[in-house]
């Protein structure tokens, strides 16, 4: 208990001196994550709409092996990525291991299934009337997708938060693509790790704080733009 | 205009709508009434043009508009109305000028029109407001607003005051009733509802196990139901079986449960019947006479009333044949009825109402 | 109208983060790319824990401009990264894997650099007795006490370090059966670091093998004291080695050799002579040089340049 206290402390120490390396750090994980959550969301939200209209052989297995990727440990998915990403691997060409670019695309990898299968959730969840009067009223096929997406925007929006969520608090996948190397591929979860395992507990829990209070940014800048 | 060519759906194997060919003139209010889960919704919905008859096809002014892209101009010509009240997660004056988006008008005229549209469905300065936070009859007023700005040539509306109160129902009926005057919008509505069918329609189509059984005007409908089914769904409380057994002076006299009772017709004796009477039509007497001109009397015993509004349905028992006779709480009052009062029944001769026996 | 004026507040805040964080990003050092100026070293999270890596790869940077950087593993998780061609260098404390690693032909031009001594650290009770007694006979110790008192725990890496080699082989050369003493009641199998190996080891007031300068990062959060070390059993030898070009040849080979001279040479090994000397006593890692002996390795490991 006596950690937690000190744990505050140290996080307000640390925010309000800005120290340089936690500054490092925190940027480098708002670069990697906004990145990786950018990109799923532009992959994610158009399949998930695709999926969501198209009636096909096979798609509730698809939807049904999408929500089972929720379940993906962020380690294995931190092990395939390596193992693409790895000099002996098919993609080893981009040279992208142990370097931020990879992470980025392993973080893409493990919440794209989560985003994919919230947006499907999200346009699953409006009323059929709705689809009934857009296609009533003549919506080509684009503008029926589009008023979809607009209709379903705050169940998606939670979706990116989710999987900000996600990516922001994973460990596996970082420290595994990235290699947690200082000044370079370390981020906040990496770094609450290692001071874990050295028994730095208060530093690790100040890290924690900081993550969590940069979450909290996010999602009220979030709910300012839901807000009607 | 509208030409329904010989419809069919089948869901699953399953006949929901089993041939349907109707003629439907240009401004025309064109009512389709019938219990529900008759195959009116699925009509509705093929002539919405939102699904696909298994066969047949729907020809707007001779072009056949049934596999038609959505947005093409010939199918944009149709605009259809839900029995639940649907608006997006938006602002009034979004909901309403989503259609005109759709089409590509620049944001001045769209901005006009929706006004316009507020204006007749009496929601002026309600641009702004969220559409979810309306209530229902608004947000039908709404839907309603959102399909007329986009100035269909045809209007189909299922059921569209089905779940409202009849405030907003008289609303609804009166917003009808003003496009299709002022637009000369072609209408098609289904109802449930027999007296608001009564109350909007040109001309009335019964439907039944999918297809139309009946159609013509509210009147002929409503005098000369053409079949049991019918009949009873219009609400003619009596429908007896009987036997025709003797012809004379150009009536029928049928035998039924041991009562004899003449109607307007000439049908081959021993033809097996059904016979209808309205209610409406049947007096209560006390004492066996003044029922002077009515030809068909009959003696029995009251078995119970049943209040309903301000009149009462009192039922009597002659025999094994039960009749219905409506009749007003006053009436029912001087005349002091209770069950197992002895009393006349009389009714005249047309408006006994004859139609062929069916199973 | 509001809609459109809203859409301009989040453009501008978005634009502002995106501005911020590329103005920051400077800062940040750059997102590297796998070029010629840069090397990669999988090693151990033993060399890591006194951060000695982090100001030799800033030496090494000023004399020659390449950008050094490390991911810190566990021993045989870094010989993988190596064999998967993701390393330039090497840098290990297992004598036994590096030999098995040169010989299937992925490394090159071993040389030893420095050493330090594992050591046995436990409670302060110590209930089985250890002090005093020689790396062997310390873990016998171990084994037969526990098999009477309770409060006898022991607690491994288990995870394939090079911590790990070494306890395996005490406890062989001590005469016990591996199998057997790992299916033991007694004895957990921890599967993580250094650091958090020791906080498993303190929470049960047991005993753990550490290699020193571990022990000297972790010590001041501990409880626990060292009992025995210092021994022959118990010296722990460093050495650094190229990934053969032939395995790998992407590997940065030029670099590579210069980084294991760099190592070797009088520059790194002064530094290591004095490294961790004010707050430990002794230095981290004693320097290799003229320590052939003591480290039982030939003198050309020690001091041979590369060519």
């Amino acid at each position: 208990m006596n950690d937690l206290l000190a744990g505050c402390e140290t996080a307000i120490r640390l925010i309000l001196t800005a120290d340089p390396e936690v500054l490092n750090i925190t940027i480098r994980t708002l670069q990697i994550t906004s990145s990786s959550v950018g990109i799923s969301a532009i992959f994610a939200i158009p399949l998930g709409a695709v999926i969501t209209f198209r009636n096909f052989y096979g798609k509730r297995l698809l939807i049904s092996i999408i929500q089972t990727l929720y379940a993906l440990p962020t380690v294995i998915v931190g092990l395939l990525c390596y193992m693409i990403l790895s000099r002996s691997g098919p993609l080893g060409e981009l040279k992208w291991l142990f370097t931020p670019y990879g992470m980025v695309f392993g973080q893409t990898i493990l919440i794209i299934p989560i985003m994919t299968g919230l947006t499907i959730a999200a346009l699953q969840g409006i009323d059929p009337g709705i689809s009934d009067t857009i296609r009533s009223l003549g919506a080509s096929h684009l503008q029926f997708l589009k008023t979809h997406l607009r209709e379903a925007r705050f169940a998606i929006m939670a979706a990116i938060i989710v999987g900000f969520s996600r990516a922001i608090s994973e460990v596996g996948t970082a420290v595994m693509i990235g290699g947690n190397i200082k000044g370079h591929t370390r981020v906040l979860t990496t770094a609450i790790s290692l001071q874990t395992s050295m028994g730095n507990f208060s530093l690790s829990l100040a890290l924690g704080i900081i993550l969590l209070a940069i979450a909290l940014i996010i999602n009220l800048f979030m709910s300012f733009l839901q807000n009607r | 205009m509208i030409e329904i060519h010989n419809i069919t759906k089948a869901f699953d194997g399953n006949l929901v709508v089993t041939g349907v060919s109707e003629t439907i003139q240009k401004g025309e209010i064109f009512t389709i009434i019938g219990p529900s889960g008759q195959g009116k919704t699925t009509l509705l919905r093929i002539l919405g043009l939102l699904e696909r008859p298994t066969s047949g096809e729907v020809l707007l002014d001779g072009i056949s508009v049934t596999g038609l892209p959505a947005s093409d101009p010939n199918r944009r010509r149709i605009g259809m109305v839900f029995q639940n009240p649907v608006v997006f997660k938006d602002s009034v004056f979004h909901n309403i000028a989503i259609g005109l988006r759709y089409r590509g008008l620049p944001k001045e005229e769209i901005r006009k029109k929706v006004l316009q549209k507020l204006h007749e469905i009496g929601l002026s300065g309600y641009e702004h407001r969220n559409a979810t936070t309306l209530s229902g009859g608004e947000k039908q007023r709404v839907s309603l607003a959102r399909v007329m700005v986009t100035g269909p040539d045809v209007l189909i509306l299922d059921e569209p005051t089905a779940n409202l109160d009849p405030v907003s129902t008289e609303v609804i009926e009166d917003l009808i009733r003003y496009y299709n005057r002022v637009y000369n919008t072609t209408v098609i509505l289904s109802t449930h509802d027999m007296i608001q069918g009564q109350r909007l329609a040109d001309r009335v189509a019964v439907m039944m196990n999918g297809r139309f059984v009946q159609s013509g005007t509210i009147f002929t409908i409503f005098t000369r139901p053409c079949s049991v089914d019918v009949a009873k769904f219009i609400g003619i409380g009596n429908i007896i079986p009987g036997t025709i057994i003797r012809n004379e002076e150009g009536l029928s006299v049928i035998l039924t449960h041991g009562s004899l009772i003449h109607a307007i017709g000439t049908f081959p004796v021993g033809t097996k019947v059904k016979i209808a009477i309205r209610p409406e039509e049947i007096t209560i007497h006390t004492g066996p006479d003044r029922f002077s001109s009515a030809r068909n009397v009959i003696a029995g015993t009251i078995e119970k009333i049943m209040p309903i509004g301000i009149i009462s349905r009192v039922s009597v028992k002659s025999g094994d044949l039960i009749l219905s006779a409506q009749v007003t709480w006053q009436s029912v009052r001087e005349l002091d009825l209770r069950p197992g009062d002895r009393v006349y029944l009389s009714f005249k001769v047309p408006s006994v109402h004859i139609m062929p026996d069916e199973p | 109208m509001n809609g459109s004026f809203r859409m301009c507040i989040i453009v501008l805040v978005l634009g502002t983060i995106l501005l911020v964080g590329g103005a920051l990003a400077e800062k940040v050092e750059s997102l590297g790319e796998h070029n010629a100026d840069r090397l990669l070293i999988a090693t151990t999270t033993s060399l890591d824990a006194t951060n000695l890596l982090d100001l030799l790869e800033e030496k090494f940077k000023e004399q020659t401009g390449v950008t050094v950087e490390h991911v810190a593993v566990g021993t045989g998780q870094a010989l993988e990264i190596a064999k998967n061609c993701d390393a330039d260098i090497v840098m290990v404390h297992d004598r036994a894997a590096e030999d098995k690693f040169i010989d299937e032909g992925y490394g090159k031009d071993r040389r030893v650099f420095g050493y330090n001594y594992f050591l046995l650290v436990g409670p302060e009770q110590d209930p089985a007795h250890v002090t005093g007694l020689n790396g062997t006979a310390a873990f016998k110790a171990i084994k037969q006490a526990a098999a009477t008192d309770p409060r006898v725990v022991f607690v491994s890496r288990g995870d394939n370090s090079g911590t790990h080699s070494r306890e395996k082989l005490l406890w062989k050369k001590a005469g016990y059966d591996y199998a057997e003493v790992n299916a033991s009641a007694w004895y957990r199998e921890a599967g993580a670091g250094m650091g958090q190996t020791l906080t498993m080891t303190q929470e049960l007031q047991g005993y753990t093998l550490t290699d020193s300068a571990s022990w000297a990062t972790y010590e001041s959060n501990l409880s626990l004291v060292p009992l025995v070390g210092n021994d022959e059993n118990f010296l722990n030898v460093y050495a650094v080695m190229r990934v053969n070009e032939e395995k790998c040849p992407d590997v940065n080979t030029d670099i590579a050799k210069r980084w294991i001279n760099f190592m070797i040479s009088d520059e790194v090994q002064d530094i290591l002579s004095t490294y961790g000397v004010e707050k430990n006593g002794v230095p981290y890692f004693n320097p290799g040089r003229g320590s052939a002996d003591v480290m039982g390795v030939t003198v050309e490991e020690t001091s041979d340049k590369v060519a």
